[in-house]
């Protein structure tokens, strides 16, 4: 049962000879596949990982891009309002300006009015009163004489 | 199958033993095993077939028979991996590989039934299993001294020259009880088969051929890691 004869030797040759074919026919092919398969995964997974780290930076320099838009929308409506209550003080004010000059220029107006209207009024009683006073005395009186004694007196009527 | 292996258990009774080796004289003094070359050559031609067939058409998505050679593939280049290291295991690939289908299928095809051909392990010759002791012990001389020179012999007198007697103890009970755990395995395997096809004709044998069938696969698996510690020596920078 435990005979050791030649069969050891053709074992051995046997054994080499099975290595060899696989080692020229069947592995290589196997073993590259297989290398090639898990350079594919690490190069996969690398990328993946870089792809990720681009889209994560991607984000936060959109999400800085909409905080700095944002801000900057912000402060042009700030702009507008302060502009359009600068320009809206401006108005009020000028309006009131040219509201006061109106009134004043139409005072002075009335005041002008009002003192030709008196004179007019004080030339034509004096007028009248030489007339009626000539008239009730029949006398002449066409003097400037005359007609300044009139004035003292309608003045002091009128007065 | 029970009628085949109770005939051939007469056979065997009659000529004094339970296993049949054919021993053949071919030529004048040289006696070969015949049932054993045989056994070996299916076995070589199983292992050859199953990578070839892969290895036409090796897929980027691996499915069937690829997926499985390539699982012991991995498992194999992970154990290199650690015995040898990343440099060893290019080199010894292809051997080692071989080695450790080769038992695994010379381990199963033993448990075949007999219908037909009368299936041996290849492993149950004392022959095979020191062939590749043997081959495994001298390889690793050769390939320790290809890699470091003269001085790979230096482990013999590590860490000191006491130690001498010891290392030669060592290197020559390794190839000797790597054959015979192997050889004992897988034939006491064989004959417990035939003997509980004699008493049970049934059943109790299946049970057997099952656990056979993983001691197959664990003996295969303890040679190889018994080869790859004796080629770590030969790789191993000191």
């Amino acid at each position: 049962m435990v005979d050791i004869n030649a069969t050891l030797i053709a074992q051995v040759l046997n054994f080499l000879f099975l290595v060899f074919i696989l080692a020229k026919f069947a592995y290589k092919p196997i073993i590259n596949m297989m290398d090639e398969r898990k350079n594919k995964i690490a190069s996969d997974l690398e990328n993946a990982e870089m792809a990720k780290a681009e889209a994560e930076k991607l984000k936060a320099e959109y999400a800085a891009q909409l905080a700095a838009v944002r801000q900057e929308a912000q402060s042009i409506i700030e702009n507008a309002r302060k502009t359009a209550q600068s320009v809206h003080d401006k108005i009020i004010a000028e309006t009131k300006e040219e509201q006061e000059q109106i009134v004043a220029s139409a005072k002075d107006a009335i005041l002008l009015e009002k003192q030709q209207a008196l004179g007019e009024v004080r030339a034509q009683v004096i007028k009248l009163s030489l007339v009626a006073a000539g008239k009730i005395l029949e006398q002449k009186l066409n003097s400037a004489e005359d007609e300044k004694l009139a004035g003292s007196v309608v003045d002091k009527i009128m007065k | 199958m029970g009628n085949e292996a109770a005939a051939m258990a007469q056979g065997a009774e009659q000529s004094g033993e339970i296993i049949h080796y054919a021993a053949t004289e071919i030529a004048p003094g040289i006696v070969i095993n015949m049932q054993t070359m045989y056994m070996t050559w299916i076995a070589m031609a199983i292992v050859f077939v199953l990578f070839f067939i892969v290895s036409r058409n090796p897929k980027m998505v691996p499915s069937g028979l690829q997926n499985v050679m390539e699982m012991f593939i991995d498992f194999l280049d992970g154990m290199m991996n650690q015995n040898l290291g990343e440099k060893g295991r290019k080199y010894m690939a292809s051997f080692i590989i071989t080695l450790f289908m080769f038992i695994l299928v010379s381990n199963e095809i033993g448990m075949l039934p007999q219908v037909g051909v009368h299936w041996t392990s290849p492993t149950n010759d004392i022959n095979t299993c020191f062939a590749l002791s043997l081959l495994i012990a001298l390889s690793a001389y050769i390939v320790g001294v290809i890699r470091q020179g003269i001085g790979h012999f230096k482990h013999f007198v590590s860490p000191s020259k006491a130690f001498l007697p010891l290392h030669i103890l060592d290197a020559i009970t390794k190839p000797l009880t790597m054959a015979l755990r192997l050889f004992g395995n897988i034939l006491a395997g064989e004959i417990l088969l035939i003997v509980l096809y004699q008493l049970s004709p049934w059943i109790i044998p299946e049970f057997w051929v099952m656990f056979s069938l993983f001691i197959g696969f664990v003996q295969a698996f303890i040679f190889t890691i018994l080869a790859l510690g004796s080629y770590a020596l030969a790789f191993s920078e000191h």
